[in-house]
């Protein structure tokens, strides 16, 4: 499962190593209190040895061996421990005790008794041995005294000790934990409040948010927040001002039907009522026109469609439009062409939206047939140029002047002196398919005395974009 | 009654200017601020309708520089920004009216007509003189209880003497007002549509007098 919680990730991060910390600490404590018991019973064991050894003396030339009743009473700590004992002479002599009870490995002396583990009776013992000088001569000159005890009262203390360092650690690690909390959720609070202002935020505002209480850490985070929003806004502003200068591009030619229908209601006679419905046909057709080019800019937006990137080829794309459009050009006596060099069919390929790119071609063939007179030429040519396909429209209209071709690709930017027929549109909408496909266009004089529009575009496998 | 019609759009501008022919008005049409500008120096309009995105030069700044002038010619824009600030800036540059693209041409018409009652001060729709009578909102002269038919230009002339009644209107005032640009004034030809109009109101008490050197003046002889 994934924890969600930041807060509680940090909480575990803190918490996981430093358990792992204290987990060592108690292993080693555990250590520290069987050592600690080990000589508490190394004494006990030694004072006992000692108090037997004592007791032990040699009266008249025989030793005898007296156990002093607290040299065992000293091991009863309530643990029901058996305690052993073993005295003999230096020659190993038994004097009194245990005979079977294990002898220590190396000789003890009285300088250094020595300590050991054994098992005796089937229970692990701790034993001591410890060599004292008897006021005997020769073979018993000195005694051996090794004293054992079970490890029942160890164990109780090392328990005891180990369980006490166990609940200190313990009650650390839960202040730690609660400090941390603490200082999690004072730490966190600028982010929180970040995450609360977000949340909290009405859905048209874009203000950016203040970086002021926020840690140094978290600054380019708003700073991206702000940045995002500031161009989300931007958009939305495009966006307004689109619909806006849309509306503003269609109240004129409502404004125009209206006034020929009011003209067609007042003319009582019948051809001049014919000849006013047939204007209002034609500003009925244009108005369509631009209706339907409103959408494809709008499609053409970004972020409008779901950006594709299909292989497409110009060559065929440009024989598709001009099939479309020839009946207009036909209607205007105009010679409408395409040039398509052998080498280059099906060579002339670039990746982007299908749709749009022959949109794009629509609006530019469109464009020359609408402003080139009557009984002109329109010629569209498709090359390839190395990394490049080429596009270009040629026509033998009017042209645009060099002062004006700057602005041409702008949204509604209508020429000046140009008739009532376009809506200054079509170019914006080749500009729009353009950025999104990561093409070029170049506005020239075209041989034939008009206009040239030469459109590059990237050709697929060299610069494919996306 | 000559208006002056501002509006790039030349299509709207054509058939605007038709229909308003068709109600006896004289139409000058320009396409551009530029020329609105010139035409407004040199003529004397009853009334201007005036677009307010023009090229060359914008439709406030017309309407700025005529007011500049101490002109103070009815002036009711039009245009397709219907936002409240763009209407507020029109009327604050001295606008009269203002009409939102699209509109009716009855509406247009109606503006028309309530502007020109107020230039010439009249509160009632109904002008007469003795007999003849004059209906600004049917735009129609009656001589007694019948229409009085009227050409265009006859019209233009009738309408603008009856507007002054009582005062001398002078031959180039009148010529001013029923030429528009594509018809080029000639003084000489009021003189034949002065005449015209004699024989139409002949009996009926409501004569035209010629002022000699002054022009005309059209009085009740009863």
């Amino acid at each position: 499962m994934r924890i969600e919680s930041l807060r509680l990730q940090l909480l575990g991060w803190i918490l996981l190593p430093l358990a792992v910390v204290m987990g060592f600490n108690v292993w080693i404590g555990y250590g520290a209190a069987r050592r600690t018991a080990d000589l508490v019973t190394d004494q006990l064991l030694l004072a006992s040895a000692r108090s037997i050894a004592e007791a032990t003396r040699a009266d008249v030339g025989i030793i005898e061996a007296t156990i002093p009743p607290a040299a065992l009473e000293m091991f009863d700590t309530g643990h029901h421990d058996h305690v052993y004992y073993r005295v003999q002479t230096g020659a190993g002599r038994l004097l009194t005790g245990y005979p079977d009870l294990p002898l220590p490995r190396e000789p003890a002396t009285e300088a250094r008794p020595v300590t050991y583990a054994g098992i005796y009776r089937g229970g692990a013992v701790h034993l001591i041995a410890f060599s004292h000088p008897s006021n005997a001569s020769g073979d018993d000159s000195s005694v051996l005294v090794v004293v054992g005890t079970t490890l029942n009262s160890h164990r109780a203390m090392t328990r005891q000790l180990w369980a006490h360092s166990f609940g200190q650690q313990l009650l650390l690690l839960c202040a730690a934990g609660i400090l941390a909390l603490v200082g999690l959720q004072r730490g966190l609070a600028p982010l929180l409040r970040l995450r609360n202002a977000v949340r909290g935020r009405g859905r048209q505002d874009l203000s950016p948010l203040s970086v002021g209480s926020v840690q140094s850490e978290l600054r380019p985070l708003v700073g991206a927040l702000n940045d995002h929003m500031g161009r989300v806004q931007a958009q939305m502003a495009a966006q307004r001002r689109f619909v806006a200068n849309a509306a503003h591009q269609i109240r004129t030619p409502l404004a125009l039907l209206s006034t020929q229908t009011a003209f067609a209601l007042r003319q009582t006679e019948g051809g001049e009522r014919t000849e006013t419905l047939k204007a209002v046909q034609v500003s009925t057709r244009q108005l369509a026109r631009l209706a339907s080019q409103l959408l494809t800019l709008a499609r053409a937006e970004p972020g409008s469609r779901r950006p594709r990137a299909e292989p497409v080829d110009l060559a065929q794309a440009a024989r598709e439009v001009l099939e479309n459009l020839m009946q207009a050009a036909l209607a205007r006596r105009i010679d409408l062409g395409l040039e398509v060099d052998e080498t280059v069919e099906g060579t002339a390929l670039t990746r982007g939206d299908g749709t749009m790119i022959r949109e794009m071609i629509v609006n530019l063939v469109d464009n020359a047939i609408r402003y080139t007179p009557e009984g002109g030429s329109v010629t569209v040519r498709v090359e390839c140029a190395g990394d490049q396909v080429l596009l270009a429209v040629s026509d033998s209209g009017p042209g645009i002047p060099p002062a004006e071709r700057e602005h041409v690709f702008e949204r509604f930017y209508r020429v000046l002196g140009t008739s009532g027929e376009g809506s200054g549109l079509g170019l914006a909408i080749v500009r729009e398919v353009l950025d999104s496909t990561g093409g070029t266009a170049r506005l020239d004089d075209a041989p034939e005395g008009g206009l040239l529009v030469e459109i590059k575009l990237p050709a697929t496998g060299v610069a494919g974009r996306s | 009654m000559r208006l002056l019609l501002v509006e790039d759009n030349r299509e709207l501008a054509g058939w605007l200017a038709r229909n308003l022919r068709l109600a006896n008005y004289v139409v000058d049409v320009v396409h551009d601020g530029e020329d609105a500008d010139l035409a407004l120096g040199v003529t004397e309009y009853a009334l201007v309708i005036l677009d307010l995105s023009l090229p060359k030069l914008d439709g406030l700044a017309v309407l700025r520089r005529l007011r500049q002038r101490g002109d103070l010619v009815p002036v009711i824009v039009l245009t397709a920004n219907a936002s409240l600030s763009g209407r507020i800036a029109g009327l604050d540059e001295g606008a009269d009216d203002y009409i939102a693209k699209p509109f009716e041409m009855e509406e247009l018409e109606a503006r028309i007509r309530a502007q020109l009652r107020r230039a010439n001060r009249r509160a009632d729709p109904q002008i007469s003189c003795g007999a003849l009578s004059f209906d600004s909102n049917t735009r129609l002269f009656r001589l007694g209880d019948q229409p009085l038919a009227l050409t265009p230009r006859e019209h233009a002339v009738l309408e603008q003497l009856l507007m002054k009644m009582g005062q001398t209107v002078s031959k180039a005032a009148l010529s001013e007002s029923i030429f528009d640009f594509d018809n080029p004034a000639d003084t000489s030809a009021i003189e034949i549509y002065v005449h015209r109009l004699r024989k139409k109101l002949e009996g009926s008490g409501v004569q035209i007098m010629t002022l000699r050197g002054l022009g005309y003046l059209l009085q009740n002889a009863d």
